[in-house]
Parts: structure tokens; sequence; C-alpha cells
């Protein structure tokens, strides 16, 4: 015969049981909310201080396949290499906003943003064919005898650009030759309208190099930063009869 | 007598081989820096590429996993690049072109010795031994209308040099993709074909040791499906075909530079390309 108070014992410690857990399952699934909304927070890259400035964004239009600078009044970091990352990501934020003439997919773009000053001391991209593997990646050859004016600056303080874009951005990203383009020249022109110092540009995706953004756009190449608006002038329609040689 | 034993005949031989050598270093010495470039070609240097004008190579991109954009819900790109290459293909070979595909199914064509598919390199390693008179890297796309064309953003050199820099192989042939540009963009505007040219990077295009262009198919009107249409993508083939048949006796391989000029025009290639 089991006496009363170890009756009394063992339902207090049942209830403790079901109580702890009923607390684990709420816990849980606050713990889950809370990772969804930070992962789904598409809020741009802002500044810690809260004052504005006027950035040009060179905003790319599927219709036309044109690129025209815009003013956006935006909160930048100082520190160059989180300016050139904040730019980027705002941009990318304009294209995901419903309506957007270049439609791109919603969330972070870029992972990191490296500027390191021209010439790069040391390595430089080989650009021979021995050095293209399997995977696209390239290689690098001691900046030296052969190609050294290659990553050489155009002027004093210029700065290769070296963005690493997110996989998931690049992975959801259209695939055609002109809205490929388009992304980079817009990311292009934006750097060279708000960093002067960046001259030169290379893509990483996920810290790799990789052949195509998404199967068009040449990946691999060291891309000049510059003013990308007129670019699209040299594109003509076969009515206006002529061709911009 | 050995005739080295001889001082006369000592001191001609050592004459000789400094004037030899002086020869040679003297067309060296020119070609740094000294000399515009226009000059520097006029030297005597190695022959220029052969090329085989009635050649053509197609590229029908994508194929395999790859398939490239999906133009509509029932149409991806890597489709509609092989049929429009089927059709090109019958259209040149009846007017007496060798046409070289590096895919001629939904994978390339040739796989390597470990059995993996062929690169976008591997595209243009194919379409390089060829020696074409054009490379076309056809493409596909749902937006637009008519055809687009690309050619390389490369800035044009003023020839090829000894050793070719893979990734920016294509500078010398800008010019004359330039010109198949302008035969293509002729014919497709006689045909009524809406037509928009510019340029970009597209790999392989940069690698491509000959005139090369990327055509992109895009619809006839608002109806993304029409790059599917048979009638459609014979019009769009029978233009390119007959801008084919002039170009092949247009076409001229750029010229090669010593090994000196060379250099510089792998540095101004390397240096010089725009977006």
């Amino acid at each position: 015969m089991i006496q009363r108070h170890q009756r009394i014992v063992f339902w207090c410690l049942i209830l403790c049981v079901i109580g702890m857990g009923i607390l684990l399952a709420v816990e849980r699934q606050r713990g889950r909310a809370r990772i969804k909304a930070l992962a789904a927070d598409q809020t741009p890259l802002d500044a810690p201080t809260a004052t504005t400035e006027a950035v040009t964004l060179d905003l790319a239009n599927d219709d036309d396949g044109t690129i025209t600078a815009t003013t956006r009044q935006v909160a930048l970091p100082e520190e160059a290499n989180a300016r050139a990352r904040a730019l980027i990501e705002h941009l990318i934020a304009e294209y995901a906003l419903p309506g957007s003439p270049h439609p791109l997919p919603p969330g972070s773009a870029v992972a990191e943003v490296f500027l390191l000053p021209l010439p790069v001391v040391g390595y430089a991209a080989d650009t021979s064919p021995m050095a293209a593997n399997d995977r696209g990646s390239m290689g690098t050859l001691p900046v030296g005898s052969s190609n050294s004016d290659a990553s050489n600056a155009k002027r004093p303080g210029g700065e290769l650009a070296v963005i690493d874009l997110r996989s998931t951005f690049v992975n959801q990203h259209p695939s055609g030759v002109e809205v490929e383009t388009l992304t980079l020249r817009s990311i292009l022109g934006t750097l060279h309208a708000n960093v002067p110092q960046i001259e030169q540009v290379r893509f990483l995706v996920d810290g790799q190099a990789r052949e195509t953004l998404a199967g068009h756009a040449d990946l691999l190449r060291t891309y000049p930063a510059s003013d990308t608006t007129s670019i699209r002038g040299g594109a003509h329609s076969a009515n206006e009869g002529q061709l911009n040689q | 007598m050995n005739s080295l034993q001889h001082p006369v005949m000592v001191g001609l031989l050592a004459l000789s081989t400094l004037t030899a050598a002086a020869q040679t270093a003297r067309p060296a010495a020119r070609n740094e820096g000294k000399m515009p470039p226009a000059k520097v070609n006029s030297l005597p240097g190695p022959a220029p590429t052969p090329i085989n004008r009635t050649v053509i190579v197609l590229d029908p991109a994508h194929g395999g996993i790859d398939s490239g954009s999906q133009i509509s819900d029932t149409t991806v790109e890597k489709d509609v690049t092989l049929a429009l290459a089927f059709r090109l293909r019958s259209m040149l070979t009846v007017r007496g072109f060798t046409v070289v595909m590096t895919r001629d199914a939904d994978s390339p064509s040739e796989v390597d010795a470990e059995g993996t598919a062929l690169t976008l390199d591997d595209r243009a390693g194919i379409a390089n031994h060829a020696h074409a008179a054009a490379c076309l890297l056809l493409h596909a796309t749902g937006s637009g209308n008519g055809v687009h064309l690309y050619r390389s953003e490369l800035d044009a050199t003023a020839g090829e040099p000894a050793v070719v820099p893979w990734l920016t192989a294509q500078a010398a042939w800008v010019p004359q993709s330039k010109l198949l540009e302008k035969q293509f963009a002729d014919a497709l505007a006689r045909a009524g074909i809406a037509l928009v040219a510019s340029n970009a990077s597209v790999r392989p295009m940069d690698s491509l040791e000959c005139p090369a262009l990327v055509v992109e198919l895009a619809p006839e009107g608002d109806d993304a499906d029409s790059v599917n249409d048979t009638d459609y993508q014979q019009h769009v083939a029978l233009s390119i075909a007959g801008a084919l048949l002039f170009w092949q006796n247009q076409v001229q391989a750029p010229v090669r530079l010593s090994t000196v000029a060379a250099g510089k025009a792998v540095q101004a290639s390397s240096t010089g390309a725009q977006p």
C-alpha cells in the first residue's frame, strides 16, 4: 500500500515534468520565431550615425536596357569598405522593391567588400589558359616580369574593390545576358560615382571565383569602375540603321 | 691549317657575329616604345592565324543540368538555343559551310577523360581549334524582342600577340567582330527583324580567337513562347546564313605581333577593357 505522502510527491513530480515540457516547447517556438524574423529582416545596412547624404545610384531598367543615375538620401558609414558594401546593399534593396524596373531577389547580396590599393602587391590574376581550372577558378601570378602593368593604378590612391557576393543572391538572380550585364554595370557605376578611389572591381561568390553570374555575365574578369549610364548608347534598333563603330 | 687559328679569320668571324647580333637587337630596341604600334606591325613577323573561311562555329549555350533562363513555364533557354543551332546548321551546310557545333544534344557533345561535361573553356577550345570564319554563341531570352547582338567589351589591340592570354584572346579580333556585327545588323534589318546591338562580357566569348558574337533570340512580339516558333526561327536563321555567306569573303585574321610588341598589346588589353 503506497502511503499518502508518497502519492502526493509522485503527482507533484508529474506536474513538474509536464510544466517543464510545456515551457520547453514555448521557448523553442519563440527561438524559431526570432531566427525567422532575423532572416527576413531586409533592412538596408545603415550607418551608425543618423546623418544622411546624397548618393548617386545607377539604376538599371530592363525595359529599355538603360542605366539612369538617380540621387537618394542615404546614411553611409565613413569607413570605405563598409561604405562600398552599404552602397551595394542599398542598390539591391531598391531593386527588391515592388514594381522595380529591374527586379532582383530580396535579401542581403554582399558578404563583404575589400578595397586593395593598386597595384596589387605580390600577386595578380593569371590570365593564361593553364590557370583556369575545371571549376572556372583563376590562378594567380607573382606581379613582376610579364604583365605587371595590368594591375597598376591610373592615378595615385587608386584601389581594387573585391566584392564578395552571397550565393543566396547569385543563385536567385534572373538569368539572361542583358539582365545580368545590367546588374554588374549598375554596381560598377554606383561605386564609381560614390567611391571615386575604386578603379577596378573583381567579383567573388562566397569567397570563391565563379565563371558567371547566372549563366551569362563573366565574373572572372576584372571590370573597370566607370560611368555606365552612357554605355547602352552603343545599342540601337535596326530601324535606326547605323551601328556605333 | 685550321682557319680558326688564323688571327685575321678569327677577327672576321668575331666581326660578323657582332654585326649579326646588332641586326637582331635593333628591331627589338625599336619595339621598346620608340616606334608607334603601326610601324611595329609592319615588321616581318609570324604569319597571321589561318582562317577556314568555310567553317562556322555554333555554340548553343547551356545544356545538361544548366538550363539557362526560364523563358516561360514550358520553355527553357537550352532547348531554344539547340533548336536554333540545328536550323542554322542546315542552312549553312546547304550553302557550302562546314559547321562545328559545341553540342548537338541536350548535354555537351564531348566529355573529357574523366567523363565530366564540357566547361565553357572547353567550348572555347573547340571553337579556337576550328579557326573558323565566325563563332556564334547562341542564347535566348524571354524579354525584349527580335534579335540581340552582343560583342566583346574588350578594347581592340593592334594585333594578336605571340602568346595569347586566355581571358583576353578576343581583343585582337574585336575589329573583325565589329564588322561581323554590322553585317548581321544589315541583314536582320533587311529582313525586318527587330535588333538590339550592344557589348557585354559573356563567357566564353573573350577567350575566342575568331570573329565572335553572342546572338540572343528574343520573342517576336509580346508572347515569350514565340522564340519556339519554327517560322520565326527559320526567318532569323535565314538572315544570319545570308550574312555569313557575304562574310566569308571579308573576314581577315589580325596581324601577329612580335614578342615585344605582343607584351605591350597584352598589357593594353588587360587594363583597357571597358564594361
